[in-house]
């Protein structure tokens, strides 16, 4: 039997082990990699009659040993959906109607968007005529002045919108009064952790329960070893880090909070979005395609930007590098793939036939080539990563790899156990579970409790909690590799304010007591929540 | 499904509402202790500033507003009514518990002209002392340590010392303010000697003699400015001064960065464009592309994020420490030739430029820092602010004296920081160097 077992362990190590070979090709550095290969090889130091020892010496002293350990460690982590080695129970479930919903909702965006464009007479997409392109070309680095006319433009949805879609969801096996209203999320059956789970049998943020000292509570707290205080010991062991480039030591590293000066760094190593010379390129191909192409998602990215960074006195000053940032993501084909083809994508993706161009292949193009269609508030995904790196470029990549990560669920309605209607339900059952009370006051004044923090939730809190709160909480996301943090932290915050909320009995009060989160500390607070189980 | 933008202002009107709720229940608790308690010291303010920040303040602390010929205990005054008090020909006396919130002779820190006069005079004397702060640098008129403002000259009266200077480098841009205004007013860029001859030559124009009686510095334009997201900016800070003599100074940590709305640019051609020069409110507000929701204003501590996440940590560290260097030493400056009043305390908004190799560089000091709220974040900002002078100059029991030793305890401060108290440094020296040190240490043999 246990012959068996290791046999049938073997099988699978060696089919991923297949696979990997075979995928690794067609990742981004997977070019340099081998050149760099090649070249030692080649060398002096590899010996032919001893090829493989010494080519693994070299790899070794080379620091090539640890980027081909990361690389397959960013190759698991997109294999992998999100610590979803799940617990079978959402195969048993028939969660087909979610996969409906969405496939819905995409074509309602699409629809909007269609007719956004024949009211405002605009096509979805055309070559850029010369003088415009001239005149973005010479603006780029201050898009602000780039002056169109976008008042008849709307946003083409907002979170509550959102969530108005997720609330009309109908589990077809639940049964109920047929005008009932959706209170909650919990006909929905997906599997959602208690918080003795999310402590215990998962492991999950274990760091914060035990009392460990972590950076974002006081940084002046005394050290365990022979530094002057606690953020000397995290500076000291994050440059330590950071050398030996394993992206693996940095995301546990991460558990424990990042000392400023150095989560830019810390980031884009877990995430494997260290800028190289190819991703330079890269980069520079997108700004042409932008230059190249007028489409209509132009006019909504900037006045994205405008609505949400231009207004907001923590990132107006970056303004101008969200605009380049946003623009660029729209015309990124990489991001195409992965969020197309998660499961929780509808697969529904337009395309476009260049104005005044035929119907063919070479002038028709997905629409817009990233497949995402931003919404109100879409830029606050990257507004944080203004504060990290100065290079626009760096930036991009970070901003990137964390959406693909973790943040394109957000605004689908998808099954999965990272998913936005997964995430509102934990929400729920852990406002039920530990806030019985305000579960039920928010019951009797008739106030769906999810509908106070869906804005947080499907931000992540950007902009709402001043940046470096957010960046400790982002932190804590990249360090554990999982969103539930967030619903976690938004209870927490009810939890904090409760006294406040039982005395308040209508959604414009309720609000006011939690419009202002910006005397919170993120990580005190999510520790005092977890202590207490 | 189109969304409405209403939803980015909720956070505005809900800020109102939870102020408010707050502000009532601190008056509550207020008048519920001077009902039990002594009921005779009635505590009476005065202000001539009718801002709701300063009126409200008073008002939650159950203080009651009276006019300037009444018995007050605090005003809070412009400049023009201190001066009236303070001058011979009125003979007002002020007595043991009342307070006003300016020094007779401010103006030896908030006149450009006479702010310079004194870091210079500050410098020489030291120097004479032979004090290692003033070290000479590389060049003449450099020091090592304090040069911390740009070289400067008075005008008309320097003129020939400042052609001397200009005629070193003549590629520099200079910076001319008339001495006695605020707010950006009268201010232009040169980069031309001629320029200046011809503006000279015009105010001399004896149809306006009002002109030729006004003095201007002029100052070398810090042209590399650090920007960020392309724009300049200046750091406005605020410091309470308790006491010149031993100075007791604190420093309010909410400052904030005033952004200009358009990107910086050194051409000739942007050279008399205010926007992209001038940080002021004041001149920034007119602009096409001011934005009212933020003003244009970025909090310290977020600069403070954005600088040590991209530049580092030692060097930012360096920069904050610096920007205390160059305000503990202005004060220093001016200490001697204050007229020292018990009854006073006197906030100022300092303006400093952190250039590209964050260097900063004090710019000018205010008397009367703008209370005007341009935002709701600037409202709760400037709020604090007035309620934390408050605290930190007003005696624990709550009532103005003068014979109290202005150490306020720890919990007075709010959101300020002690920068420097003379009185304890000194304490503390004497407890070092006497019994108590040497007590201690002995305990460890």
């Amino acid at each position: 039997m246990a012959e068996n077992i290791g046999e049938s362990r073997k099988i699978s190590l060696q089919k991923s082990a297949e696979r990997l070979t075979e995928e690794i090709q067609s990742m981004a550095n997977y070019k340099n990699l081998y050149t760099e290969i090649q070249k030692l090889v080649a060398s002096t130091a590899v010996k032919r009659e001893d090829f493989k020892n010494t080519l693994l010496e070299v790899l070794k002293n080379n620091g090539l040993e640890t980027e081909i350990r990361n690389t397959v460690f960013h190759w698991v982590r997109s294999q992998g959906s999100l610590s979803a080695v799940s617990e079978a129970s959402t195969e048993e479930v028939d969660l087909t109607y979610l996969k409906k919903a969405q496939i819905q909702w995409e074509r309602r965006i699409q629809k909007s968007l269609n007719s956004t464009c024949n009211e405002l007479n605009v096509p979805l997409a055309r070559i850029r005529p010369n003088a415009d392109r001239e005149e973005v070309a010479e603006k780029w680095n201050e898009l602000s002045t780039y002056d169109i006319d976008l008042s008849q433009y709307r946003p083409l949805y907002a979170p509550k919108d959102f969530l108005d879609v997720l609330f009309s969801i109908r589990n077809p096996s639940f049964k109920k009064q047929p005008n009932e209203l959706n209170w909650e999320f919990g006909h929905i059956q997906i599997r959602v952790k208690t918080l003795t789970q999310l402590v215990l049998h998962r492991h999950l943020y274990v760091d914060l329960t035990k009392g460990m000292s972590l950076l974002g509570v006081n940084p002046d707290m005394p050290s365990s070893e022979n530094f002057t205080n606690l953020e000397e010991e995290r500076i000291y062991i994050s440059e330590k880090v950071l050398k030996s480039n394993h992206a693996p030591i940095a995301q546990e590293f991460l558990k424990r909070g990042a000392p400023r000066a150095l989560r830019g760094r810390l980031w884009s190593l877990v995430l494997g979005s260290t800028v190289k010379q190819n991703d330079l390129e890269y980069y520079e191909e997108l700004k042409n395609m932008v230059l190249q192409y007028d489409i209509v998602i132009d006019k909504l990215i900037i006045k994205d930007v405008q609505l949400t960074a231009r207004n907001d006195d923590q990132y107006f000053v970056f303004e101008d590098v969200l605009y380049k940032t946003m623009l660029c993501f729209s015309r990124d084909s990489e991001v195409l793939a992965p969020v197309t083809t998660d499961r929780s994508a509808g697969g529904q993706v337009i395309h476009a036939v260049l104005q005044g161009k035929p119907a063919t292949l070479e002038n028709t193009l997905v629409f817009p080539p990233s497949g995402v269609i931003p919404f109100h508030g879409f830029t606050m995904y990257a507004t944080p990563f203004c504060y990290l790196y100065d290079d626009p470029c760096a930036m991009y990549y970070t901003f990137r790899a964390f959406y693909l990560r973790y943040w394109f669920r957000l605004h689908t309605v998808s099954s999965h156990e990272q998913g936005i209607v997964a995430l509102c339900l934990l929400f729920e059952r852990l406002l039920q579970c530990h806030e019985p009370l305000l579960w039920i006051h928010c019951r009797n004044i008739h106030i769906q409790p999810v509908k106070i923090v869906f804005k947080w939730i499907m931000r992540g809190f950007s902009g709402h909690l001043p940046p470096e709160q957010l960046l400790y909480l982002w932190d804590l996301i990249l360090g554990y590799d999982s969103l539930e943090i967030i619903p976690l932290l938004a209870v927490t915050i009810l939890s904090f304010r409760k006294e406040n909320l039982m005395q308040v009995n209508n959604q414009q009060s309720v609000e006011a007591v939690l419009a202002d989160l910006s005397s919170l500390k993120v990580v005190p607070l999510l520790q005092l929540a977890l202590l207490r189980e | 499904m189109a969304s409405s933008t209403v939803a980015e202002n909720k956070r505005v009107t809900n800020l109102n509402v939870s102020s408010h709720i707050n502000h009532s229940r601190k008056v509550l608790n207020i008048y519920r202790v001077s009902a039990s308690g002594t009921d005779k010291t009635k505590v009476t303010f005065c202000t001539d500033v009718d801002k709701s920040v300063i009126v409200h303040n008073f008002e939650k602390r159950g203080w009651v507003q009276v006019g300037p010929e009444d018995d007050w205990n605090f005003y809070w005054a412009v400049t023009q009514s201190c001066r009236n008090i303070f001058s011979v020909e009125t003979g007002y006396r002020m007595d043991d518990k009342q307070l006003i919130n300016h020094f007779p002779n401010h103006y030896e820190l908030t006149r450009k002209d006479l702010l310079v006069k004194n870091i210079k005079r500050y410098r020489k004397e030291l120097e004479r002392e032979g004090n290692p702060l003033a070290e000479r640098g590389d060049g003449p008129g450099k020091y090592l340590y304090l040069d911390f403002i740009p070289v400067t000259f008075v005008l008309p009266a320097d003129y020939n010392m400042f052609v001397e200077e200009y005629r070193k480098s003549p590629q520099s841009t200079w910076i001319m303010k008339p001495c006695g205004k605020s707010q950006g007013a009268g201010i232009f860029l040169i980069n031309k000697l001629s320029k200046l001859k011809k503006w000279s030559r015009e105010a001399k124009n004896p149809f306006n003699p009002n002109l030729t009686k006004e003095s201007y510095v002029i100052s070398r334009y810090i042209d590399n400015p650090l920007l960020i997201g392309g724009k300049k900016f200046d750091l406005r800070l605020y410091v309470l001064i308790t006491s010149f003599r031993p100075l007791k100074a604190y420093l309010f940590k909410l400052g904030f960065c005033r952004f200009c709305t358009v990107k910086y640019d050194t051409s000739i051609q942007e050279l008399d464009n205010m926007y992209v020069h001038l940080t002021n409110v004041s001149v920034q507000k007119h602009g096409e592309e001011y934005n009212s929701k933020h003003g244009g204003k970025l909090s310290v501590h977020n600069l403070r994020l954005y600088l040590e996440s991209t530049r580092g940590k030692a060097v930012t560290e360096k920069l904050f420490a610096n920007i205390t260097w160059c305000i503990i030493h202005s004060l220093k400056a001016v200490a001697p030739v204050m007229a020292n009043d018990r009854h006073c305390f006197e906030c100022y908004g300092y303006d400093i430029i952190i250039d590209n190799d964050l260097k900063p560089w004090l710019i000018e000091v205010n008397a009367s820092p703008s209370l005007t709220s341009t935002t709701v974040n600037d409202r709760i900002l400037k709020y604090k602010l007035i309620d934390n002078i408050i605290s930190i100059v007003v005696p624990p029991d709550g009532v103005p004296d003068v014979k109290w030793n202005k150490c306020p305890p720890p919990e007075a401060l709010g959101n300020f920081e002690l920068l420097l108290d003379e009185e304890l440094a000194a304490q503390e020296e004497k407890e070092y160097s006497s019994g108590k040190y040497r007590s201690s240490s002995s305990k460890w043999k």
